[in-house]
């Protein structure tokens, strides 16, 4: 199946100086080998300064093992990722998110023991500097930078509107809770790209819409590119400024909401081809 | 500023600063942690806003609208308004854009404080709509930075319009606020509309020193004394509590960090000082009844014995020194085990002023918090004329609204009071009554011979100062056979039930008996169908199980006992959905609004009085979110037992 041309630019978006800058993230013919099978084939993507782009497909088509790529979980048997010009593609894990590339994981990895504050603060690891034995004497420093720490962290809970829940034990709170806390530690980070690994699965219409707000609070407040694998259609369709759709590891559509809605392949790829 | 008193709340503010500049004024809980304000801190930050109000063009006699919740910067914008000589209509933060549409024309404002994004999409649109309204500021960026609207700016950036503060800024700043006189107007405060469009009751400085220093002197708050500032603005009381006596005792004025937060706030403060309105008390009384639910047997027993010896003690007053001497004994061993923890737990560890009002409350609820040792004093008045009574000294009687206060201050003559025919309360001396905002044909109405009338229809208690409040003069209801009741009087006492959430009494002179419609407490009742092995799936559903409705008629009986023979409730009917303040079924202080109860659900109504024994009714209901749909449900009637009626004949 030949490729699409890329990148399309045609999708709307308010921030149109941005596309005109080379894109922040580059994957090149990206190809995802384990064993005999083949979960990404020769993918190439570009995500630009402050877009929105949802990654969607039927199931097994990918997407997560992308994400997996994108942020380097896996590594990629063929094809290159570049990352605001460095190539990240065999960068161990923390230096990836060191870069300033965030994800949230499907499912959620909290530490469910711990308050929400403390899971949130544990997004802020990379950020300190202090050491053990400075932290054991609590240098003066030391209380500096956890002040400095603790606002970032109430700055984020207030944003994601958990300060009711800050001192509550994370395991003790519901789904939906759970991967807004998530979604605080990825911010925490403070990255300059979010990748979210299906943040609305398993929630109700209202937390839906609620995350939904926040995802577009997050692009609007930090001016950061959101990457979402999402299967709720009718959340991608509102807020995604373009849409890549993978099918059997392979990129079968990448443009607007509303072309992709109409492309052939996708519709086949989703209801099944006429034979 | 020091030889003479203060005749305004701004020339209170610069007095404090003077007098008292480090002295911490506010706290507010921010980020997790406490901040404090100092006198200084915030005459500054009322100053920076004033300079800035001036530099929008915010003139002497026009009116600024605050649309917050409780929190410093919604006090500081009210001094701020004040201090330009401008009047601040205070509304509810959950107010629909209708009625801040009302207010904004009806009071001509100019300006409008909105919190955040929600307060401000309400205020938006009315830009377009009234000339007059030209600037709005919020303080909350959350989903605002996209916001470009001309006249809508930020905090800071209102602040920022007058920085840096000069000499001569501060000089002008201190010059308008000497300007203000005790008559000038402070505040609109606008009536809950329950009977018709709300009206804008005139309030003057004047009036309210008057009312916080008689709230001051009858409840002897001490200078500095905690509070949680928690009532709306939008109320009387807490214009005159958190407002102005904030700044006349001074009190330390506290914040939540969100209105919700509201019990982990007073449990960390233990204030000394508490005002909540009847429903909050009756939430914090309905919430020992739930969590004791959970509780095991064991410990049910051990609470209900501590309480039970509690209300032994303390009845009525605190002082148990006429009490049986087992009881006295007895006393310490139930404080320590139950009533003290008690107390923690509800964050009234330290509330030795604790007082309610606003709406009446069921004795119950008195008795039950004398017995943890908080001893409730309710305070009555009204917006119009101000304070009227209050429990005051030793005893407080738990069927009575208190005492009639006729003490003078500086700005007011004592209060004279006396009974019309019809049963209703009349006033005059105090502040005065100032009028309604633009309708002097409605305040004149109000006045009867120089007297005012309050419309409450009240009875007097054992000693002659004492006033029992029945109900509204016309809301008194007859029945066919001749006997008055009162619907609210048998309310308050049904709501106390842990069971019951709302309810509304029905009866009129063509009815021969009672009714009642009672919206069940969903959170109670599920935790009892649970213990109870009752299965069920929605609210509507749970309203409606058999078993339940038996409890709900149980409950009703326990009242009935309390009720003369005609006026016990004979029929009732689970409503299968809660009543919402959004669908209009509720004003926003949580009261009835029974017209359109009684046209919404006049099937039920009828069924009742038919003795049909279910009914199917269609509901139009609004989700949160602005969907519609209808809901269907068949509703059972449900009968209170006559046995149980007619069984307990004692006085």
């Amino acid at each position: 199946m030949p490729r699409p041309a890329s990148p399309p630019c045609k999708w709307p978006t308010p921030m149109t100086e941005a596309l005109h800058t080379p894109a922040m993230l580059e994957a090149r013919d990206l190809t995802l080998k384990f064993g005999g099978v083949t979960a990404l084939s020769e993918i190439s993507v570009d995500i630009g300064h402050q877009e929105l782009v949802a990654l969607i497909g039927p199931n097994g088509a990918g997407k997560s093992s992308l994400l997996n790529v994108l942020s380097g979980f896996y590594r990629p048997s063929k094809g290159s990722v570049r990352f605001e010009g460095q190539d990240i593609g065999n960068w161990p894990v923390h230096r990836v998110a060191k870069a300033g590339l965030a994800r949230t994981f499907q499912g959620t990895h909290l530490l469910p023991h711990m308050s929400v504050l403390d899971n949130i603060l544990a997004g802020r690891f990379m950020h300190m500097k202090s050491t053990l034995t400075q932290a054991f004497f609590y240098y003066p420093f030391t209380h500096r930078e956890e002040v400095a720490h603790r606002t970032v962290a109430e700055e984020i809970l207030n944003f994601l509107e958990l300060e009711h829940l800050r001192h509550h034990t994370v395991g003790t709170l519901g789904y939906g809770m759970r991967k807004r806390v998530d979604l605080g530690r990825a911010l925490a980070m403070e990255p300059r790209m979010l990748l979210l690994d299906e943040p609305m699965a398993g929630m109700n219409g209202e937390e839906k819409e609620d995350l939904a707000r926040f995802i577009l609070d997050i692009r609007e407040s930090r001016q950061i590119p959101v990457v979402l694998v999402e299967h709720d259609m009718g959340v991608v369709m509102d807020i995604a400024d373009r849409v890549i759709v993978l099918n059997f590891g392979r990129k079968i559509a990448d443009a607007s909401p509303k072309a992709v809605q109409e492309d052939e392949n996708v519709i086949s790829a989703y209801l099944g081809a006429h034979e | 500023m020091s030889e003479h008193k203060p005749q305004t709340l701004p020339q209170w503010l610069v007095y404090n600063a003077a007098t008292r500049p480090q002295e911490v004024a506010q706290r507010y809980k921010c980020e997790g942690v406490w901040k404090e304000f100092s006198w200084a801190d915030v005459r500054d930050e009322v100053r920076a806003l004033a300079l800035g109000l001036r530099a929008r063009g915010v003139q002497r006699g026009q009116t600024v609208v605050l649309l917050s919740e409780n929190r410093p910067e919604l006090y500081w914008a009210e001094w701020a308004t004040m201090a330009v000589g401008a009047k601040a209509v205070a509304l509810y933060p959950d107010a629909a854009e209708s009625e801040v549409n009302y207010v904004v024309e009806d009071a001509q404002a100019v300006c409008v404080f909105a919190e955040d994004q929600e307060q401000v999409d309400k205020v938006l649109p009315l830009m377009a709509r009234h000339d007059n309204l030209h600037t709005v500021v919020w303080w909350e960026s959350g989903g605002l930075w996209s916001y470009k609207h001309t006249g809508l700016l930020g905090w800071d950036a209102l602040k920022a319009l007058a920085h840096p503060v000069g000499p001569a800024d501060e000089a002008w700043f201190e010059h308008e606020v000497a300007l203000g006189q005790s008559s000038d107007i402070a505040v609109l405060s606008y009536t809950s509309g329950t009977t018709g469009l709300p009206k804008g009751v005139i309030t003057t400085h004047a009036s309210l020193m008057h009312n916080a220093e008689l709230i001051g002197q009858t409840l002897q708050v001490p200078t500095g004394c905690e509070y949680l500032s928690y009532i709306p603005l939008s109320w009387s009381t807490e214009q005159w509590v958190g407002v102005t006596m904030g700044l006349m005792r001074p009190l330390r004025v506290n914040f939540a960090e969100r209105p919700d937060q509201i019990q982990e706030a007073i449990r960390e403060l233990a204030c000394e000082l508490v005002f909540f309105g009847p429903r909050q008390w009756e939430s914090l009384a309905a919430r020992v009844h739930a969590r004791m639910l959970d509780a095991p047997p064991w410990r049910q027993k051990v609470v209900d014995w501590g309480v039970h010896i509690g209300r032994l003690a303390r009845a009525d007053q605190l002082d148990t020194r006429t009490r049986a001497w087992w009881v006295r004994a007895l006393l310490p061993v139930a404080d320590t085990l139950v009533l003290r923890p008690l107390r923690e737990q509800l964050g009234l560890k330290r509330a030795g002023i604790a007082f309610t009002g606003g709406a009446a409350v069921a004795p119950d609820i008195f008795r039950l918090f004398a017995a943890m040792g908080v001893m409730l004093r309710n305070i009555y008045g009204c917006s119009e004329f101000g304070l009227i009574t209050v429990h005051q000294g030793a005893r407080v009687n738990a069927e009575t609204i208190g005492e009639t206060v006729s003490l003078s201050s500086p700005w007011g003559a004592p209060m004279e009071w006396r009974l019309s025919d019809n049963g209703g309360l009349e006033i005059r001396g105090g502040a005065g009554f100032d009028g309604y905002w633009g309708k002097p044909e409605k305040s004149a109405e109000k006045m009867n011979d120089g007297w005012f009338q309050t419309g409450d229809a009240v009875g007097q208690g054992s000693s002659a100062n004492e006033l029992i409040y029945y109900d509204r003069v016309e809301h008194m209801n007859r029945l066919k056979s001749g006997h008055l009741f009162s619907k609210q009087f048998i309310e308050v006492r049904l709501r106390f039930s842990p069971y019951i959430r709302e309810v509304m009494v029905v009866g009129d002179p063509t009815r021969e008996h009672v009714t009642a419609l009672v919206n069940i407490d969903g959170d109670v009742f599920g935790r009892w169908a649970e213990h109870h092995g009752v299965s069920f799936t929605t609210f509507t559903d749970l309203s409606q199980r058999p078993e339940v409705l038996a409890q709900v008629a149980k409950e009703i009986a326990l009242v009935n006992r309390a009720l003369p023979e005609q006026a016990r409730l004979r029929n009732f009917v689970n409503l299968p959905k809660e009543l919402d303040a959004d669908e209009g079924e509720l004003t926003r202080t949580r009261k009835l609004k029974r017209d359109f109860i009684e046209q919404r659900y006049g099937v039920l109504i009828e069924a009742m009085y038919a003795d049909q024994t279910t009914t199917a009714i269609e509901i139009p209901v609004r989700y949160q979110d602005g969907r519609a749909g209808m809901l269907r449900a068949d509703v059972t009637t449900g009968c209170v037992p006559p046995a149980a009626r007619n069984g307990d004949q004692k006085p």
